[in-house]
């Protein structure tokens, strides 16, 4: 008896609360800029949670330790909150696609999955409307970055929360820069490609992966090709990869696989970060996990180690991919407002922040408010990852985000389009003819 | 003479044979030696890789008291174990009946089983989740239990059909002359005949069980779950970052039991897999 009146004491209470503590107006906190900081008052929505709720979490494996520390620090900050329980299953990120399409499939398995770029977009209507939750914490965190908002709504219904992004910037030694005669990392590509080839000449090459690294390759490939104001597709989805820009590009990266350490064309996502930490690479793209791991037990290489955004091409502006996380509700779940009361209680200041700080700048958040924190001021090394999701463009940019820009991105083409052409001398029209081909087979679906 | 015999002796055997012991024990040589050592030196390439220079026992340690490794290879015993036992018995009646019952439709069932093996796991993995999920067995070992069996009965059955072939039709005449009855010539006659054929196909159950990696992704959740495999690959590998002395740390004494397991049936496994019994 006494049991039940507390449970319905603790659901009235989040009820009436939303999140049981977004309600109120953020009082001082131990989150340096954000402390004290005022944000919108907004009511969060009303959920009803079910009783004694429990909540499976399909996520990936963490990259960073302390990722999993907090996240679980949150769910058993959530589960006291709620009287709830969180589950988490945490496997191999390039992994997360095919379990969670098995379970959109089946009809069931985890109530919440924390997928990759399109993956939502794959079946949509087999996931929970999530509007609610997204309105209210983008209203009270200053609202989503441009591409949170591509790729979390449908037809103006989000399907998906976004939870930001392990983004890739240039991981360089700076040591090596300035025996080329740089200063700073250059900031065109023009001044990019030129300085790939005298960090060559000093015997410092670079690396960029243009094997099938789901991350490295994809995000590197991808930025490239755009900063020279090429794309994939159109809006309409109709082709656009034959086009002069697309050639510029090609030939630029040709340049830059001449300033680079043999090999790179079977690269997987390891290989560069190997490569960098054996002093055999100057400069190549990535996550702070490089600079994470040579904190960690290479502090000579991390004194050394520096980041910059990648150059801006021809386009005129930052023109990126990254990784890109977001989480989504199936509509089978038995949980369905537990599972979107965790995700909003998840991504609210007194969890976020330390979850986001603690991973040393691994996660770019997609809530602008989170610009602020001060992970990405505490390192000056560390201020280039926050603007990421800023920078970002969604995949298959420009045209419409589904089946077939997952198809183009699973299958390498962009990556393979430059690969071809660069190292296993296929010439320019042929590689791109190739693409072409499996992009409009893609798209043609 | 003799030192010419020696000498080809030299040139076609011990060469070609050292050759060959070079080129497949050579994984086994690099996990031990990147095992042993620190990621200091791993990433040093002024050092010679082949040697080790500061031995260190870290990434073992790490391994075991850092990961539930025990606990995945428990998991994976259990499940390779029954997976082989259950596919061996399916195996065996259905090779025997094909071979020597000789019903109507005995050579299209032989051919149907094999076209069952010809269907990828990743196509199969979908419609098992589905049977998985209404059974109730999600994130349980018999998922894999069950599963496991759908790829390896076929090849097994069709080894074993090749054996059950090359035992002669007189020997169960005979025992059928004295009143023997199916089951007990199956159990008393055929049985101890095909006892290195069975054990082939049995050492090749637990090896594919053994290494299954997709439909225990598919099928497990929990980590206390989990196989080898899953297990080494979910916490050694962080995003782009690779444990790689507790990986191959993993691998290396993940293969131990198959290594036993194939050590000691190694002569049955020979005869079994070349068809065996002389007439």
């Amino acid at each position: 008896m006494k049991k039940e009146r507390q449970d319905m004491t603790r659901r009235d209470f989040i009820k009436t609360t939303g999140t049981g503590l977004a309600g109120a107006a953020v009082l001082a906190s131990p989150f340096g800029p954000l402390a004290g900081r005022a944000f919108a008052e907004v009511a969060p929505p009303k959920l009803a949670l079910e009783k004694n709720p429990v909540v499976k979490v399909l996520r990936w494996s963490v990259f960073i330790g302390t990722d999993k520390e907090y996240w679980e620090k949150n769910c058993r900050k959530w589960e006291k909150v709620t009287g709830g329980k969180v589950i988490n299953e945490y496997i191999s990120w390039e992994d997360v696609r095919p379990k969670a399409a098995m379970s959109a499939a089946v009809g069931g398995g985890p109530d919440i999955v924390l997928g990759w770029h399109d993956d939502p977009w794959l079946y949509p209507d087999k996931l929970l409307d999530v509007t609610d939750i997204c309105t209210y914490l983008g209203k009270k965190y200053g609202g989503w970055e441009d591409v949170c908002v591509r790729y979390g709504s449908k037809d103006g219904k989000w399907i998906a929360v976004p939870m930001g992004g392990p983004g890739q910037e240039i991981v360089y030694r700076k040591s090596w820069l300035n025996e080329a005669g740089y200063d700073e990392f250059p900031k065109t590509n023009e001044e990019f490609i030129k300085c790939c080839k005298k960090l060559k000449e000093k015997g410092h090459p670079v690396g960029f992966a243009l094997g099938h690294a789901v991350g490295d390759g994809n995000n590197w490939a991808h930025s490239w090709l755009w900063s020279w104001g090429a794309k994939t597709v159109n809006k309409d989805g109709s082709v656009a990869i034959n086009s002069p820009e697309t050639r510029n590009a090609m030939e630029g990266m040709k340049e830059i696989y001449s300033a680079m350490i043999p090999g790179c064309a079977s690269w997987l996502d390891a290989h560069n970060n190997k490569a960098f930490l054996a002093n055999q690479i100057s400069v190549t793209n990535n996550g702070i996990s490089i600079y994470y791991a040579a904190k960690k037990k290479f502090p000579d290489i991390a004194k050394d180690t520096y980041h910059s955004n990648f150059p801006i091409g021809p386009v005129g502006h930052p023109a990126e991919l990254h990784l890109f996380n977001q989480a989504f509700i199936f509509k089978y779940s038995q949980v369905p407002n537990a599972a979107k009361h965790f995700l909003m209680f998840m991504l609210e200041k007194d969890q976020c922040a330390p979850w986001i700080n603690a991973m040393e700048g691994y996660v770019t958040p997609g809530l602008k408010a989170y610009r602020k924190l001060p992970i990405w001021t505490a390192d000056p090394k560390n201020t280039p990852y926050r603007d990421c999701i800023k920078n970002m463009l969604w995949n298959g940019y420009e045209g419409p985000i589904g089946p077939a820009s997952a198809e183009v991105m699973a299958e390498y083409v962009v990556v393979d389009m430059f690969a071809n052409y660069c190292a296993r001398n296929v010439s320019m029209d042929k590689a791109i003819a190739q693409a072409e081909k499996a992009i409009a087979r893609a798209y043609k679906k | 003479m003799a030192i010419e015999r020696s000498g080809s002796k030299l040139f076609k055997f011990y060469l070609p044979l050292v050759m060959y012991l070079v080129f497949l024990l050579f994984p086994f040589y690099w996990m031990v030696n990147t095992v042993f050592k620190s990621d200091k030196e791993l990433y040093d390439m002024s050092l010679n890789p082949f040697y080790i220079h500061h031995p260190t026992v870290h990434n073992i340690v790490r391994l075991f008291t850092e990961t539930i490794f025990l606990r995945w290879m428990a998991n994976t015993f259990f499940v390779a174990i029954l997976a082989t036992l259950i596919s061996l018995a399916a195996s065996l009646l259905a090779a025997y009946a094909i071979q020597r019952l000789r019903f109507k439709t005995s050579g299209p069932t032989g051919v149907a089983i094999f076209l069952a093996y010809l269907i990828p796991q990743t196509i199969l993995f979908i419609p098992l989740a589905s049977i998985i999920f209404k059974l109730k067995l999600w994130d349980s070992l018999w998922a894999l239990v069950l599963t496991y069996p759908t790829f390896l009965v076929p090849f097994c059955t069709w080894l074993l059909m090749g054996y059950f072939k090359s035992i002669p039709k007189e020997m169960e005449e005979c025992a059928m002359i004295d009143g023997a009855s199916r089951i007990r010539i199956f159990w008393k006659i055929i049985l101890p005949l095909c006892l290195p054929g069975v054990l082939s196909a049995g050492i090749f159950c637990f090896t594919l069980s053994w290494n299954e990696y997709l439909y225990a992704l598919a099928f497990i959740s929990s980590s206390a779950k989990k196989t080898v495999p899953i297990g080494l690959v979910t916490e050694l590998v962080r995003g782009d970052i690779y444990h790689w002395g507790s990986l191959m740390a993993g691998a290396l004494c993940a293969s131990v039991p198959v290594a036993l397991v194939y050590s000691f049936f190694v002569e049955q496994y020979v005869a079994g897999m070349t068809g065996a019994l002389k007439e």
